[in-house]
C-alpha cells in the first residue's frame, strides 16, 4: 500500500463516523478547504405538489397504479395528461428522477386499452428502453390490464421481430434503429402505423448538435410514412433542464408544442460546491489535479457510508479513477467489490449486471462516463462528485441531478481541472448560480445531413412533385441522387432504383460508420471485449495504446482499421498512454470577410487533416511521461466551415521582435479564443476546434513541451520559414463536423466580441506569464526546476514578451477600430 | 455554407424564427415551393462526401424490343404453352410436409428484381408464372417498361390467382412473397398471396441433398435432378442491371435473356416439383 497516494489519513479526520447527509459532509469539506471552495450554495428542496389521479383514467389503470402504491400523481404528471387528452403535442421539462415516465405513460396505455391505439417510445440508449419495459411491464402485471410492451432493437431476435410488429401495442426502441430497421421496412409495421397514435421521444436533451439534427431528419422521415398511411401522431417528448426545451422540442418535431416545466415531486436540499484543486506551482499556475482532488473527496464520502458517483470525462479516466478507488477498497479479493466502473463500451450485459448491483445497494462508489447521465435507474444516491466540467450548465445539473433523495441533503461537488473552460468557470459562480442553463440546438438543414434524409426517405417512399422535405422543396437535392443513378424520375415521381439499402451508409451518432471491437487474445483466447467509436479510435486504439476495461489494463497489439478490430492482450503495465494529434487547415473558399482592427477575419470553407503522429506514456500516480510511441494511422481529413483571423506580415514585423514572437502570440490568442467561443455559441467542445497555421495549408503551429510554437511542415515535421518566405499566421475557429454544423457563421457575427472577450479573460487572469486557464500551459510539469528559473529570470526581464503578453498584443491588433 | 445555399435559393435555419416551424399546421401559408436547382458549391460539396461512385449512363440503344403484347402502357405481356413433363393428377406434397394438392390448383412463381438489398426500395420488374392447362406447361411473364407499370403488373397477378391456389417456389417465402407483399403495401392494392398454401422447394432440397451437391441452388437441382444445362444463361446477379440498362434508353437485350431465364427456372421449378414429389416413395 506504500504506493497510494498523498496524505490520505490526514482526511480521514473529516469521516463522518456516522452515516452521513450532504449537509454535513458538505460543512466540513467547507471548513476544511476553504481555499478551494470557490462557490458553494444550497438548492432548496421542495415540498411536493399533488393532484388526484384523472377522473377520465380507465378504472383498470387507476386500480394498477393503486397496487403500485400510486395514490395520487405529481401536478405535472396531471397536467401532462390533460394536455396530451387534449390533442397536444406535448414537452415535459422536469428534473431527473421526477417520475416523468408517468408522464407519457398513463395516456398511451389509456389509449391502448380504450382504442387499441399503438404507441412507439424512443430512447437514445437501450439500457433506458429496457428499463422502461420493465416498468411497464411490472404496472401492466399489477394491473392485468392486457398492453403489451416490447424493446425492439439490435439485440432483438429475428423469429420475435414478427410478433412484435403485429403485437406490440408499444413498441420502445431507438432513434437508429427507427431509422435503419423500422423506416425502410416500414411496409412490414403497416398494421403498427395505421395504429399509431404517440410517438414518445425522451431524454430529447440529448439530441442537439449532429446527432440531433441527424434525429430532426428521421422524425421528418416518420412522420412521412405516417403521412402514408393516414396517420398524424401525437408527440410526447421528455428533457431534462435546458435553456430552450420548448424551442428544441419544436425544432426537433418541427411543430407547435405545450410545454410542462413546473415539478412536483419533492426533493431534499442539494449542497453545491465548486471545488479548485489548490495551486501547487504559482508561477506557471500549475494546480493540482482534478483526479487526485475527486480521489480524495470520494474516499472521503464512501468512508462516511454515502453512496457515491463519480462522473469522468474520459473512459481512460473512468479506468484510472476506478482502479485508484479500487486499490483503497477493494484489495481484498474474497469480498464483493464496492467499486464499480460504468461506461459506454462495455458489452451490455456487464453494464445491466452494473445497474443491478447499483440498485440493490451492495455497490458503495460507481464512476461512470456520461453514460450514466440519462435516467438509467441506479437507485437512490447521496453524492455526486464531477471530475471535470461536463461541457456545459445544463450537463452539470443533469448531472448532479443524479444525488438526491426524498428526506436527505445530497451533496454535488464539481472539481475543476486544468482544462481552461474549467478555470473559467469555476471561478464564475454565477454561471451555475443565476444563468440560464445553454441552448441545445439542431441544424436538421445541414446539405450532407440533409442529403442524406433524403436518399433515406426516397428509398422509404417514392417523391411526387415538389414535396417538401422538412422546411425545404426536394426537388433539387433528388436531382443529385438522380446523377448518382439512386433515383429514376419518370413523370412527377422519383423511385428509388439502386440496388443498396442507403440506411445502412448512414449513422446518425458519427460521421463515419463503424464500431471497432475490441478483441482479448491473452492466452490464446478470441473474446470481444468492448466496442469503441469510429472517432474514438485514432486516439484511442493506435498500436500499443493501453486500453483499460474495469481498469484492467490491455494493450492493443493490432489494429485491423478495415476489419474495424483492434487485438489486445493483458499486460501488467505501470502507465496509461495519452495520444498526441494535431491539424493542419487550408482554406478553400471565403464567404465573408471583415476588417478587424489591422487585419481580417474571414468566414468561409475549409479543409481539415487531423493526424496522430504518436502517443505519450504516463505512470499512473506519479503521471510523469516516461516515453513516447509512433503511431501509424491513416489522417482523418474533412471540409468543414471556419472562420478565422489574420494579420498582414508588415503589421507584424513592426509589432514583435520576431516570427517567434508572432508565433506565439497566435498560439496563445487561438486558445484564448477557443474557450471564449465554447461558451459562446455554447458548443461541445469537442465540436468546435482550434488551429493556427499558415492560410494556404505550407505550415501550422503546434505548440511544443514548453508552450512556445513550433513551425511544421505540411508533412508534420518540425520546419523553419526562410527570412522571405511570406508569413501570415492565421488563427482558425472550425466546425469538428464535415459541412460544417451552423457554428462557424455565428462566430463570425459575434467577431469583435469574442476578441473583446478575450482580451478581457486575458487581463483578468491571476497568472503573471500565462496559464491553463488563459493562454494554455506555459511550461509542461517535466522542466527540471533550473529551467524553471532560467524562465524566471527570462521573463522578469522581458516582461512583454511572455505569451500572456504576445498573445495579448495579437489581440490586440485585430481590436476593431 | 450560408452563402452557398443563399446562391441555392435556400434561407437558413438559423435566421428563420422557430414559430415557422408551425406551418406544417398551415399548409395554405407554405413557403411556395421553388426547385431552384443546387449551386455548383454545394454540389461539390456534396460530391465530395458522395456515398456511392456515380454509374455511367448506358448508351442509347436502337434495340429495344420488349417481346409480347402491350396490356397497359408500360405493361408487357407474354404467354407460351410447352409440353414439360407428365404430372401427376395429384401431386403428393408431403415431402413438404403438406397435403396432396390437384395439379390444376398449382402456380408456379418467381420474380425479378431490382436487387437483393430489401426493404422498401426494392422491387420487382417482372413476374413469372407458370401453370399446368390440358396437360400443358403454360408460362405467362409480365415486363414493366415503366415505374408507373407496376400498380397494372400487380393488379393482373392478381388476377391469376385465387383462393384455392396453391403456390410453387424456389425460396419464395422468404424472398418473393415478403417482396411482392411490400409491393402490393405501397400500391395500396390488397395482398393476394396473403393465407395461400405455399410449396417452397428450397427447403425439401436442402433437406435432402444438402452436403451432397456444391450448393442448393435452383441451377443445381436442375442439372442434378433434371439433366437439365442451360445456354447462354443470364447470371441472376445480372438481372438488375440489364431492366436498368432498358429503363435508362439501352439495349434491350439482356432484357429478353432474363425473361428466358425466368422461363427456365419455372419449367424446373415444375421439374423439381415433380421430382421430388414420385422420389418420396
Amino acid at each position: 500500500m506504500n504506493a497510494l497516494p498523498d496524505r490520505y489519513d490526514r482526511t480521514d479526520e473529516l469521516v463522518l463516523r456516522e452515516p452521513g447527509d450532504g449537509r454535513t459532509l458538505a460543512q466540513r469539506l467547507s471548513r476544511r478547504y476553504a481555499s478551494r471552495i470557490t462557490g458553494a450554495f444550497v438548492v432548496p428542496g421542495r415540498e411536493g405538489s399533488f393532484a388526484p389521479l384523472p377522473e377520465d383514467l380507465p378504472t383498470a389503470l387507476a386500480k394498477a397504479l393503486k397496487l403500485r402504491g400510486i395514490e395520487q400523481l405529481y401536478s405535472h404528471q396531471a397536467e401532462a395528461w390533460k394536455a396530451t387528452r387534449s390533442g397536444a403535442h406535448v414537452a415535459i421539462v422536469t428534473p431527473t428522477a421526477s417520475g416523468k415516465s408517468l408522464c407519457y405513460t398513463l395516456p398511451v396505455i389509456a389509449a391502448a386499452m380504450q382504442s387499441n391505439a399503438k404507441a412507439l417510445y424512443l430512447f437514445p440508449t437501450k439500457a433506458l428502453a429496457q428499463d422502461q419495459v420493465a416498468e411497464l411491464l411490472e404496472l401492466n402485471n399489477a394491473g392485468e390490464l392486457g398492453v403489451k410492451a416490447f424493446t425492439f432493437d439490435g439485440d432483438t431476435p429475428g423469429d420475435a421481430r414478427q410478433a412484435i410488429r403485429l403485437h406490440g401495442d408499444i413498441v420502445v426502441s431507438n432513434p437508429d434503429m427507427l431509422h435503419q430497421a423500422i423506416l425502410p421496412h416500414h411496409t412490414k409495421w403497416a398494421q403498427f402505423f395505421e395504429n399509431l397514435r404517440y410517438v414518445v421521444i425522451d431524454e430529447v436533451h440529448t439530441y442537439r448538435g449532429v446527432f440531433g439534427s441527424h434525429v430532426a431528419n428521421v422524425i421528418r422521415r416518420l412522420k412521412r410514412i405516417c403521412a402514408f398511411y393516414g396517420v398524424t401522431p401525437q408527440f410526447i417528448l421528455c428533457s431534462a433542464t435546458i435553456g430552450n426545451p420548448q424551442e428544441h422540442a419544436e425544432a426537433l418535431i418541427e411543430d407547435a408544442v405545450t410545454a410542462i416545466s413546473e415539478s412536483g415531486a419533492p426533493t431534499g436540499d442539494k449542497h453545491v460546491l465548486l471545488w479548485n484543486p489548490p495551486v501547487v506551482n504559482p508561477d506557471l499556475g500549475l494546480r493540482a489535479s482534478a483526479r487526485s482532488q475527486s480521489n480524495r473527496i470520494a474516499r472521503l464520502a464512501i468512508k462516511s457510508g454515502m453512496k457515491t458517483l463519480v462522473f469522468a470525462q474520459s473512459r481512460s479516466m473512468v479506468e484510472v479513477l476506478t482502479k485508484y478507488l479500487k486499490d483503497v477498497f477493494d484489495h481484498d479479493p474474497r469480498k464483493p467489490p464496492r467499486i464499480r466502473a460504468y461506461r459506454g463500451g462495455y458489452l451490455p450485459k456487464e453494464r445491466r449486471e452494473a445497474e443491478r448491483a447499483m440498485r440493490a445497494g451492495s455497490i458503495d462508489g460507481i464512476v461512470s462516463t456520461s453514460a450514466l447521465e440519462l435516467g438509467v435507474d441506479i437507485g437512490s444516491l447521496d453524492v455526486v462528485i464531477l471530475n471535470g466540467y461536463p461541457g456545459s450548465v445544463a450537463a452539470t445539473w443533469q448531472r448532479f441531478g443524479r444525488a438526491g433523495r426524498r428526506q436527505q441533503a445530497a451533496l454535488g461537488v464539481l472539481v475543476a481541472s486544468s482544462d481552461p473552460l474549467d478555470q473559467y468557470l469555476i471561478r464564475h459562480p454565477e454561471f451555475f448560480q443565476g444563468a440560464p442553463p445553454e441552448h441545445a440546438r439542431i441544424h436538421p438543414d445541414q446539405p450532407l445531413i440533409l442529403l442524406d434524409h433524403i436518399r433515406c426517405a426516397a428509398f422509404e417512399l417514392p417523391f411526387v412533385g415538389d414535396e417538401m422535405f422538412g422546411t425545404e422543396v426536394a426537388t433539387p437535392w433528388l436531382e443529385v441522387l438522380g446523377e448518382d443513378g439512386l433515383l429514376h424520375r419518370e413523370g412527377d415521381r422519383w423511385e428509388w432504383i439502386a440496388d443498396s439499402y442507403p440506411a445502412i451508409a448512414v449513422s446518425l451518432r458519427s460521421v463515419a460508420d463503424g464500431n471497432f471491437v475490441v478483441v482479448d487474445r491473452t492466452n490464446g483466447r478470441q473474446t470481444i471485449i468492448a466496442e469503441v467509436d469510429f472517432s474514438a479510435v485514432p486516439v484511442t486504439l493506435y498500436e500499443g495504446a493501453i486500453h483499460m476495461i474495469q481498469s484492467t489494463p490491455y494493450q492493443v497489439e493490432r489494429l485491423d482499421w478495415e476489419g474495424r478490430k483492434a487485438y489486445v492482450t493483458r499486460t501488467q503495465a505501470d502507465y496509461y498512454t495519452d495520444a498526441i494529434d494535431y491539424t493542419k487547415l487550408k482554406v478553400l473558399d471565403c464567404f465573408d470577410s471583415s476588417h478587424a482592427g489591422c487585419g481580417r477575419a474571414n468566414h468561409g470553407e475549409v479543409h481539415v487533416v487531423r493526424r496522430v503522429p504518436g502517443y505519450k506514456k504516463i505512470r499512473f500516480y506519479s503521471h510523469e511521461n516516461i516515453g513516447y510511441g509512433p503511431v501509424n494511422l491513416p489522417d482523418q481529413e474533412l471540409h468543414t466551415t471556419a472562420v478565422w483571423w489574420q494579420l498582414e506580415q508588415q503589421v507584424l514585423a513592426s509589432a514583435f521582435e520576431d516570427r517567434q514572437q508572432a508565433l506565439d502570440g497566435f498560439l496563445g490568442a487561438a486558445y484564448t479564443l477557443h474557450i471564449v467561443a465554447t461558451v459562446a455559441v455554447m458548443a461541445e467542445a469537442r465540436d468546435l476546434q482550434k488551429s493556427v497555421g499558415s492560410g494556404d495549408g505550407a505550415w501550422f503551429v503546434s505548440a511544443d513541451i514548453s508552450g512556445r510554437g513550433r513551425l511544421r511542415g505540411g508533412d508534420g515535421q518540425p520546419t523553419t520559414l526562410t527570412p522571405d518566405a511570406p508569413f501570415t499566421p492565421t488563427v482558425y475557429l472550425y466546425d469538428a463536423f464535415p459541412g460544417g454544423i451552423g457554428q462557424s457563421e455565428p462566430l463570425f457575427h459575434r467577431r469583435e466580441d469574442l476578441i473583446a472577450q478575450s482580451i478581457t479573460l486575458i487581463e483578468r487572469c491571476d497568472c503573471r506569464a500565462g496559464c491553463p486557464a488563459c493562454v494554455g500551459p506555459v511550461l509542461a510539469t517535466e522542466e527540471s526546476a533550473a529551467d524553471r528559473r532560467a524562465l524566471r529570470i527570462a521573463a522578469h526581464e522581458r516582461d512583454n514578451a511572455t505569451p500572456k503578453a504576445l498573445a495579448l498584443r495579437v489581440l490586440a491588433l485585430l481590436v476593431a477600430l | 455554407m450560408r452563402k452557398l445555399r443563399e446562391e441555392a435559393g435556400h434561407t437558413t435555419v438559423a435566421s428563420r424564427p422557430v414559430v415557422q416551424l408551425a406551418q406544417h399546421d398551415a399548409p395554405s401559408k407554405k413557403i411556395t415551393p421553388t426547385a431552384t436547382p443546387l449551386s455548383p458549391e454545394l454540389r461539390r460539396l456534396l460530391k465530395r462526401h458522395a456515398h456511392l461512385k456515380r454509374e455511367p449512363a448506358p448508351p442509347v440503344s436502337t434495340d429495344r424490343d420488349v417481346p409480347g403484347i402491350e396490356l397497359s402502357p408500360g405493361l408487357r405481356y407474354t404467354e407460351t404453352c410447352v409440353d414439360w413433363l407428365r404430372p401427376p393428377t395429384i401431386i403428393d406434397a408431403g415431402f413438404a410436409r403438406m397435403a396432396s394438392v390437384h395439379h390444376d390448383r398449382l402456380l408456379h412463381f418467381d420474380t425479378e428484381t431490382t436487387g437483393l438489398a430489401g426493404g422498401t426500395g426494392t422491387r420487382a420488374f417482372m413476374i413469372g408464372a407458370a401453370d399446368w392447362i390440358d396437360g400443358r406447361f403454360r408460362i405467362r411473364q409480365l415486363t414493366i417498361t415503366r415505374m408507373a407499370a407496376e400498380t397494372a403488373m400487380l393488379r393482373t397477378f392478381a388476377g391469376w390467382i385465387s383462393d384455392d391456389t396453391t403456390l410453387v417456389s424456389y425460396n419464395g417465402k422468404c424472398y418473393d412473397t415478403p417482396l411482392l407483399t411490400t409491393r402490393y403495401r405501397l400500391a395500396r392494392l390488397p395482398n393476394p398471396l396473403a393465407g395461400l398454401a405455399h410449396i417452397d422447394l428450397l427447403h425439401p432440397v436442402r433437406r435432402h441433398w444438402k452436403g451432397q451437391w456444391e450448393n442448393c441452388r435452383l441451377a443445381t437441382a436442375e442439372r442434378q435432378l433434371l439433366g437439365v444445362v442451360r445456354e447462354d444463361d443470364l447470371p441472376g446477379a445480372e438481372a438488375p442491371a440489364a431492366w436498368l440498362t432498358y429503363l435508362r434508353g439501352g439495349s434491350a437485350r439482356n432484357l429478353r435473356r432474363v425473361a428466358a431465364h425466368n422461363a427456365q427456372d419455372l419449367k424446373s421449378l415444375a421439374g423439381v416439383l415433380v421430382h421430388m414429389a414420385r422420389v418420396q416413395h
